[in-house]
């Protein structure tokens, strides 16, 4: 599998040349142009030099954000190149792994499952949210560009903080909690097939956060519930066991001005999301059927 | 939120580059939004001249004004825009075609640029 | 049911009446561009021919409606966008007010312009 192992010295002259050019107090910013301009000059020299010679085979150019604010020469953030072996059927979390595994074992990124299922490792890939695991390099623009998800806290390099994003989960009241049980103690609580299939794209969240992290309005908007959540309150809201206290509770939450509302439909979430639900057509109908409910009251 | 560091461009607008069609109608009817209202509290104070006898000079000085007669096209592009995706919204709000969302933004996009284009004619009569 | 309603917020009913107006304001405002734009240029207008449509009653309604939901659809549609920016607090509660004044203004001077041309 891999002839060399080191990462070509010039990268990391760069890097570092380019995190003394970035601290220099005083020095007049650069526009984000001139900058991926200079980069890219940069980078340009760098890949003829030894880089691909050393090793064999086509190569895969990652850029990946690195982030440590507990060591000193890395609390500023900067990009690394890595060249990692090209191999069919490689997805991003495969490469990010062999940077790993074979440059730089200090390079941190969550993963678990490894099949799209944990939703630990949702990146930002080439300018869009994906799930690392789930994205092909063949299907990707070379270099890939790797980030940590945006409008979160960067905790290092790609992991970023949760907790918001949990606490908006856990707000809705994600579970069930049906007025009567079932007749008999060994009972299933049956659903209808049709129900079934009205929330069955809904169930398949794996909380990754990509669709909140596309969201700007859940950039902007602290309290905005976002798109997993809404989604998860209508997952129940729709599910016809739901109790009927439960359900006015929960609509009480998503009713409300940072709720449902704060949706301005840029499709954003929908588009990123590594699970193919639905977001922003289930938000829809939860506006829907909170207007519904308040016009019956009139 | 990002206390512990600003990303500075992923953070914000700066990744205009990679907006998909849907936040684009967004920008935009935010956009024309703005202009729009911007427009009415002005609109309102020029027509208070009415019944004073200053209100044709006042409508035929602003008219003369060539620069005035571009942003009128500007404000028809604008208001037409504004129309035309505010009708997609509306479908979409309906739960309408929302897997055709991206297909109907282009076509209000396209749909106001034919407009805009051939009013061009009617808005500059008698000014050049 | 009846606890359902003590939770009642009034966000869905601004959000509907946006786009209640919304949708009011597509025929509105494309028959009033035509009309003056296309009809009749802005250059050409005279203040007898302004009078002439506004004593129409029925214009005169719907030049007033227009004046109405186009405030309301314009100043809520700002506020909405503010609080899209995560407008809080004291703020949020002087944006509103101040929204909540200029629209007023907006519509009472209209209503007395609206009035004048009809020659009232």
């Amino acid at each position: 599998m891999s002839t060399q192992e080191q990462q070509p010295p010039e990268t990391e002259e760069e890097a570092e040349a380019e995190q003394a050019v970035e601290t220099e107090p005083g020095a007049p910013a650069e526009t984000p142009g001139e900058r991926r301009r200079r980069e890219r000059a940069e980078r340009r020299t760098a890949e003829r030099a030894p880089s691909t010679d050393e090793v064999e085979g086509p190569t895969v150019h990652l850029k990946v954000y690195r982030y440590d604010p507990e060591v000193e020469g890395k609390a500023e953030p900067r990009f690394d190149d890595f060249y990692v072996p090209r191999e069919e059927g490689m997805t991003v979390l495969d490469a990010l792994m062999y940077a790993r595994d074979h440059y730089d074992s200090s390079l941190t990124f969550r993963h678990s499952c490894r099949q799209g299922v944990c939703g630990s490792d949702a990146l930002f890939v080439n300018g869009t949210q994906m799930l690392g695991c789930q994205t092909q390099i063949s299907d990707l623009d070379d270099p890939v560009r790797i980030e940590p998800l945006p409008h979160q806290d960067v905790v290092k390099d790609l992991v970023v903080d949760m907790e918001h994003f949990y606490e908006r989960m856990h707000a809705v009241e994600p579970y069930f909690d049906p007025d009567d049980e079932p007749p008999g103690e060994m009972e299933e609580y049956r659903q209808s097939r049709e129900n079934r299939e009205k929330i069955k794209m809904a169930t398949r969240c794996i909380w990754c956060g990509a669709c909140a992290s596309s969201c700007t309005i859940a950039a902007t908007d602290e309290q905005y519930l976002g798109p997993a959540a809404i989604n998860a309150a209508y997952r129940f809201a729709m599910d016809e066991r739901e109790g009927d206290d439960r359900m006015e509770e929960r609509m009480g939450i998503v009713e409300q001005e940072h709720g449902v509302w704060r949706c301005q439909t840029q499709f954003s979430c929908t588009q990123v999301c590594p699970k193919d639900i639905p977001l922003t057509e289930h938000i829809q109908e939860l506006k829907r059927e909170a207007v519904k409910q308040n016009l019956k009251f009139w | 939120m990002s206390e512990a560091y600003d990303r500075g461009k992923i953070e914000d607008y700066g990744r205009w580059r990679e907006f998909s069609a849907g936040m684009w109608a967004w920008v935009l009817h935010k956009f024309t939004g703005w202009v729009l209202i911007g427009y009415l509290f002005t609109h309102i104070p020029v027509l208070s001249t009415a019944g004073t006898g200053e209100y044709e000079a006042t409508l035929q000085t602003l008219e003369a004004i060539a620069l005035v007669r571009v942003a009128e096209v500007g404000l028809l592009a604008v208001a037409v825009f504004h129309i035309l995706n505010g009708v997609r919204l509306l479908f979409v709000d309906l739960g309408v075609g929302l897997e055709a969302q991206d297909k109907s933004f282009y076509a209000s996009l396209i749909v106001t640029g034919a407009i805009t284009v051939a009013s061009v004619p009617t808005f500059m009569q008698g000014v050049f | 049911m009846a606890e359902r309603y003590s939770t009642f917020q009034p966000h869905g009913t601004a959000w509907l009446l946006q786009r209640v107006t919304g949708a009011f304001l597509v025929l509105v405002l494309a028959f009033h561009f035509f009309l003056l734009h296309f009809v009749h240029h802005p250059a050409d207008i005279e203040f007898a021919g302004t009078q002439a449509r506004m004593s129409q009653v029925s214009y005169f309604a719907t030049m007033w409606l227009f004046l109405v939901t186009a405030t309301f659809h314009g100043v809520n549609g700002v506020y909405a966008a503010l609080i899209n920016q995560g407008l809080t607090g004291t703020r949020k509660r002087v944006v509103r007010w101040v929204l909540i004044l200029a629209g007023a203004a907006l519509i009472v001077q209209g209503t007395r312009t609206a009035l004048v041309m009809a020659g009232v």
